[in-house]
């Protein structure tokens, strides 16, 4: 079954957390060197992020809320997270991807 | 972290894991063939002050983790101190290191380099006081009279107040060195900055 979630990258290696980081970050066209500086991290601690090799913290997560302009469930869940165009579209994945 | 590092005027990509694990391991085997060697020149007397401003200076060019320069960011999280005038030893100054001038983010450690840090330093606090117990009990047994040191010291080309200075230099370098090459050793792979 292919992959329907905005995981692939995102997933809870270490952390417990999934994310959406990689996704939005791709959508918007922002390479890591430029969310590292606005939020004011390391540019390598943006990749522990979105591999889910790392928790960040309270004020860290909010930073990235802010910084989507998205509510911080909409980037963070303990839960596998469902893949944005579904979640926006209501729309599960056509039959045929899902037999694969 | 830097992925690069400039030594005799060529640039080393350290981004790999794997150049960073050659580079610590290399060091290690210096500095161990060094101390054999300091031993061999005049039993650490004099030179035993060298072996330890020599890691001093590993820390400075390759290592980094104080406020000089090298791969670590800074521990404290302060700016390294820039010298304005050329270095003062010539040797030095025929290294050619090149440093460029570091971003902000080059030296200031985030959330997770601090805590990456801190784990570091409690792995080598760990580590040697695995080394301090060869130390104690090759001080005690030199106290005591012990027979057992007295048999090891018939196998040993050295005085047990020398054995027991070998391992204290020893020690003294890796308290001086071990926090940043697990940082080296243990980061993975650094990844591009434009990386989309």
């Amino acid at each position: 079954m292919p992959d329907n979630s905005d995981n692939s990258k995102g997933g809870p290696s270490e952390s417990g957390l999934y994310n959406r980081i990689a996704v939005l970050r791709a959508e918007r066209g922002v390479s890591r060197q430029e969310l590292a500086d606005a939020l004011g991290v390391n540019y390598q601690t943006i990749g522990f992020l979105e591999r889910g090799d790392y928790s960040p913290s309270l004020k860290l997560a909010f930073g990235l809320s802010e910084y989507f302009g998205l509510p911080v469930e909409a980037i963070f869940s303990t839960r596998p997270l469902e893949a944005l165009s579904a979640q926006v579209y209501g729309r599960a994945l056509p039959p045929h991807e899902e037999k694969r | 972290m830097k992925a690069e590092l400039v030594l005799m005027g060529k640039r080393l990509d350290m981004a790999p894991r794997a150049a960073r694990r050659w580079l610590v391991a290399t060091i290690y085997m210096v500095l161990a063939a060094v101390l054999v060697e300091l031993y061999l020149l005049d039993h650490w007397r004099t030179s035993g002050y060298y072996l330890i401003f020599a890691t001093f200076l590993v820390n400075r060019f390759l290592l980094g983790g104080y406020q000089f320069g090298g791969l670590v960011k800074p521990f404290n999280e302060r700016a390294p101190v820039r010298r304005v005038t050329p270095v003062p030893f010539v040797l030095l100054f025929g290294l050619r290191v090149w440093e460029p001038e570091p971003r902000d983010s080059e030296l200031r450690n985030d959330e997770r380099e601090q805590a990456q840090r801190d784990h570091a330093h409690f792995q080598a606090y760990q580590a040697l006081i695995v080394a301090l117990a060869p130390m104690w009990l090759l001080a005690a047994w030199a106290a005591g009279s012990s027979r057992l040191l007295a048999w090891l010291m018939a196998r040993l080309p050295m005085t047990p107040m020398q054995l027991i200075y070998g391992l204290v230099l020893a020690t003294i370098a890796m308290a001086i060195t071990l926090p940043q090459s697990i940082l080296l050793w243990t980061e993975p792979d650094m990844e591009e900055a434009e990386g989309e």
